[in-house]
């Protein structure tokens, strides 16, 4: 502000100057016997320009660029205020695509860029298992209890510690309060290596974090708050937790944020068998001072190798290797954020594209006044300066426009994404997010001002300003327009083929066969992590009491109890065939479930052979299982399924009984399967399960009540919670969802992709149809002459018509083609979310072009209506 | 009136430094004073005369004041600081050192 006012006084002085010096050379020239006005001619003449040299005095006190930006700005304010319709046009369209952007950046920002809210977060790395594969890399975080041992003892380089990556819900009983709170299970040292220090207390210390240490727990401050009121005498007070007394030994300060939701956290006594014997753990570290990632990085990999080999990896294409801890915990939402933030990108550049073809048609109609100031004696260059002000003041407004809505999007992003989207930090318009936003539009404003503006300061000014607005056919290159509008619909197809492949992906998902019937079937889950809970007696006469109580309340068709659901990612677990055609010396692996006798009929899975499972099948008699149709193709090809004998868990031998059809589930494990499949099941009579084996598995998962209605599935709510209640009132309920919804949330992720990308698209194709729309009207208007000539001469209306929209079909017909080609490379990155359709899918491809095409066809055909108004009469009469 | 000389590109910094050191002086004065001492030999393109005003006042070497001139009308009057005079001293030196060795040049 101090640089303009002193710019503006200074202009002042000089003009004063200039002023005084003519008048003074004036006054000379007179006295040397000039005639007057002549003399006012000579000192005219002989100074030059006032305007050149006082801008010359000014950029030699370095006041120019001040000066001259806010005057190209006041002037491109009153150029925009004077075309209500083009500018309205250009802010909302930059509004909506730098809203998405902003939107999404949002996210991006959050999950993959800011760095994580611990100290040092540099120095924070994750232990991955790098696969490299067939032209294919990933990465795996999950680790077993064997690895973390030998990278505990020997990984010198770093500070280390292991936690379970999930967190499990469990009851929590505090004077008379029964809830259900979400745990996770960390190692001692864990607060330590991410920087943590408690706000009271401490963390957990070596001895309690062995099997049979000290029961201690550590509280989230919201938790301490919520349930004890902030009392500062908390440490060393006991609770009830899963049923058994636990220590509190420390809180966590308030602005600490884990990587799971979680109210408090136990020891994870992380051991070699059980849950160590699987892949259960994860790992984070911390680089000691000193070390090199390359060190550290050598260090974990000469400790893996000989690990890979023990476990039944193979150790040419899998080794261990430090990643940052923020990659490793983000690992899963990385490709899906870039694949949206690389869409909301094009539809950014669309816009862009859009403008500028905007900006040209306006440009063709200010030619003379372009010309007039070049005349004037405008450079070319302060000519460009000018326009790019206009288009960076578009840019502005947009950018300004576009974070208001962006406020929105984020707000809508954060209430569909919850139930897909695991991010941990919070999402929000920060500083950050405004910054790229304003960036973002100051670069859309010069990208999409830049190539209009050189376009149309290479201009004849003597042409331009001799042609006085006429010309017959308009005079101007059509190209540069032309080829934006092509460039934007190729940007067009990309869009429309990525969402299609997503749309089409969704709804193979959704059309799976489920395999089983949804309707009227309401779920509730609860936690047996419990103490109380450590024989299958106990177990069991839990499951049968509740079932039976339930059975009781009236519209109840049929109950029981599974450890996991269809849809839902189940357990994984080893097992050996024993006899038949395949025997195994190595565990195979399947997806299992404990289950009660009556769990097919309530989700009504088919039973394609065999029997069902009964209350005979008790721990007394002689252990059976139920496999699915998956598990027989898998597993036991060529075999009769029934009477076939396998092993689990090492010293529990089964024969298979029966053979139910296929349900959908998250596939955990497996090559090339999609997010849902039908995954090989084992089912196992829960009356056949035993103490450890249900302490084990109650560690990771919450078994699931299953209740078959006859009226509405809500109703039967309370009567079950009242049912439970008379068995345990110490056990609660932690909740309720109807089976449609468990199979809607199962597709969450694919739902907001397809959905997401699909309205990105559809903004794309939105704006492909303004862009070509404008390209044709523009050429109407500016060939009405043209077009009226020829009527005269004797062409029809529909020809007429012809000849001015078929630029706009043949544009789009090169913007579809070049965009297909660019479409047949993008699809193949999005091979990895593409499912039960191929990338180069040739129907997505196919309604893509063609849609496009006929979106092009209606919107260069609408304009041309103009031309049935137009009378050949009336144009003649005006030459 | 002799033969006039376009001036070097350069010199006239060089000039109106030498013109202000002799008292303070507006625009237009030192136009005249350039061309009275160099005998109407140096003609100085009046339009080319206030940028380098403003460059060497900008520079600190001269500086510049509002007064009332001799018909009674506000003008800007600009004389040497001392910044000035040391450069113009040097700009001097480098001067007689530049033209003596053109002369020893075109005269070998």
């Amino acid at each position: 502000m101090r640089l303009w006012r002193r710019g503006s006084r200074v202009a002042e002085e000089i003009a004063s100057e200039m002023d005084s010096h003519m008048e003074r050379y004036t006054a000379d020239l007179i006295a040397r016997g000039v005639e007057p006005g002549e003399a006012h001619r000579r000192a005219r003449m002989e100074f030059g320009s006032t305007a050149a040299v006082a801008e010359e005095c000014r950029e030699a006190v370095g006041l120019r660029w001040p000066d001259e930006i806010a005057r190209d700005l006041r002037y491109a304010a009153r150029v925009l205020r004077k075309s209500p319709t083009f500018t309205a046009a250009a802010v909302a369209t930059l509004a909506l695509c730098i809203g998405a952007n902003t939107a999404i950046f949002s996210v991006v920002d959050a999950v993959l860029l800011r760095p994580l809210p611990y100290p040092h977060p540099e120095q924070l790395f994750s232990v991955a298992r790098h696969f490299q594969g067939k032209g294919a890399e990933s990465y795996q975080t999950n680790v077993w209890g064997g690895l973390w041992e030998a990278l505990r003892d020997h990984a010198t380089y770093l500070d280390r510690a292991v936690f379970s990556d999930g967190s499990m819900g469990v009851n929590f009983a505090s004077g008379g309060r029964v809830e259900y709170v979400k745990q996770q299970r960390v190692s001692a040292g864990f607060f330590r290596v991410l920087g943590i220090t408690p706000r009271m207390g401490r963390e957990f210390s070596v001895e309690e974090d062995r099997a049979g240490g000290p029961a201690v727990t550590v509280l989230s401050y919201a938790l301490w708050q919520r349930v004890f009121h902030a009392d500062p005498a908390i440490v060393g007070q006991a609770v009830t937790l899963r049923g058994e007394p636990y220590t509190i030994v420390g809180v966590l300060p308030e602005q600490f944020q884990s990587s799971v939701p979680a109210d408090l956290w136990t020891p994870l006594r992380a051991s070699r068998s059980g849950e160590g014997a699987g892949s259960n753990y994860a790992i984070v570290a911390r680089l000691g001072s000193g070390a090199t990632w390359a060190q550290a990085n050598g260090q974990i990999e000469s400790i893996g190798r000989p690990l890979m080999r023990q476990f039944g990896q193979d150790p040419a294409t899998e080794r261990l290797r430090l990643i940052s801890f923020q990659r490793g915990l983000t690992y899963d939402l990385r490709r899906p954020l870039l694949i949206l933030w690389a869409a909301v990108g094009l539809v950014l550049l669309i816009g862009c594209v859009n403008i500028a073809g905007l900006l040209l048609a306006r440009a063709a109609g200010r030619t003379r006044e372009l010309a007039t100031r070049m005349a004037l004696g405008s450079g070319r260059a302060a000519l460009i300066r000018q326009l790019l002000a206009e288009s960076v003041l578009l840019g502005l407004c947009g950018g300004a426009a576009g974070a208001a809505l962006g406020w929105l999007g984020v707000r809508a992003l954060k209430f569909l994404a919850q139930d897909s989207l695991n991010v941990w930090q919070t999402v929000e318009l920060d500083w950050r997010v405004l910054a790229a936003t304003a960036g973002a539009s100051v670069l859309a404003g010069v990208l999409f001002g830049l190539y209009p503006a050189w376009v149309a300061s290479r201009l004849e000014i003597r042409a331009a300003l001799g042609e006085g607005g006429r010309g017959v056919a308009g005079g101007r290159n059509p190209w540069p327009r032309r080829v934006l509008v092509a460039g934007e619909v190729a940007l067009g197809v990309v869009l429309l083929v990525g969402a299609g492949l997503l749309i089409r992906t969704f709804a193979y998902l959704r059309g799976l066969n489920p395999g089983f019937d949804a309707r009227s079937v309401i779920t509730a889950h609860l936690s047996l992590q419990d103490a109380r809970y450590a024989t299958g007696e106990r177990v069991n006469r839990l499951f049968d009491q509740s079932l039976a109580r339930i059975r009781e309340l009236p519209g109840v068709e049929s109950a029981a109890v599974a450890l996991s659901l269809p849809y839902e990612r189940a357990l994984n677990s080893g097992f050996k065939r024993l006899d038949g055609r395949h025997v195994d010396t190595d565990y195979q692996i399947t997806n299992m479930f404990y289950a009660t006798p009556e769990v097919f009929r309530a989700l009504r899975i088919p039973l394609l052979r065999g029997r069902e499972f009964t209350a005979a099948d008790n721990s007394a008699a002689a252990g059976v299982a139920i496999v699915s149709e998956a598990f027989v193709k898998m597993y036991l090809r060529g075999d009769d399924p029934l009477g076939r004998h396998l092993d689990l868990f090492g010293d529990d031998k089964r024969e298979i009984v029966g053979v139910v059809g296929d349900i959908q589930q998250k596939s955990g494990w497996g090559e090339d399967l999609g997010p849902l499949a039908p995954m090989p099941d084992l089912y196992i009579p829960a009356a056949q399960t035993d103490g450890k084996a249900f302490q084990l598995l109650h560690t990771w998962m919450t078994p699931s009540w299953i209740v078959r209605t006859t009226g509405p599935a809500e109703g039967v709510i309370p009567g079950m919670q009242r049912a439970l209640a008379s068995v345990d009132p110490q056990l609660p309920f932690a909740g309720f969802q109807g089976m449609e919804d468990v199979r809607y949330r199962a597709l969450a992720p694919e739902r907001l992709q397809a959905a997401l990308l699909g309205a990105l698209a559809g903004l794309a194709l939105l704006l492909s149809a303004v862009g070509i729309y404008g390209l044709i009207a523009n050429s109407v208007t500016e060939r009405s002459r043209e077009l009226g000539i020829r009527m005269a001469l004797g062409a029809t209306v529909p020809q007429a018509m012809r000849a001015v929209a078929l630029p706009g079909v043949l544009l789009a017909l090169a913007g579809v083609v070049v965009g297909s080609v660019l479409a047949g490379f993008a699809a193949r990155l999005l091979r990895h979310l593409v499912w039960g359709v191929r990338p180069g899918d040739p129907l997505t491809f196919c309604a893509v072009g063609f849609g496009l095409l006929a979106v092009a066809a209606a919107a260069s055909f609408l304009p041309t209506l103009r031309v049935t108004r137009l009378s050949a009469a009336e144009t003649l009469r005006q030459e | 009136m002799g033969k006039q000389v376009d001036i070097l590109q350069g010199t006239l910094d060089m000039l109106i430094l030498k013109a202000v050191s002799l008292g303070r002086l507006h625009g237009y004065g030192i136009l005249l004073r350039i061309q009275q001492i160099s005998g109407d030999a140096l003609q100085i393109p009046q339009g080319s005369l206030y940028p380098a005003l403003y460059r060497l006042e900008h520079r600190g070497w001269i500086a510049a004041e509002w007064g009332e001139s001799e018909n009674k009308r506000k003008a800007k009057y600009y004389s040497l600081t001392a910044a000035g005079r040391k450069q113009l001293k040097s700009e001097r030196q480098e001067w007689k050192r530049l033209a003596g060795a053109i002369a020893e040049v075109l005269e070998a």
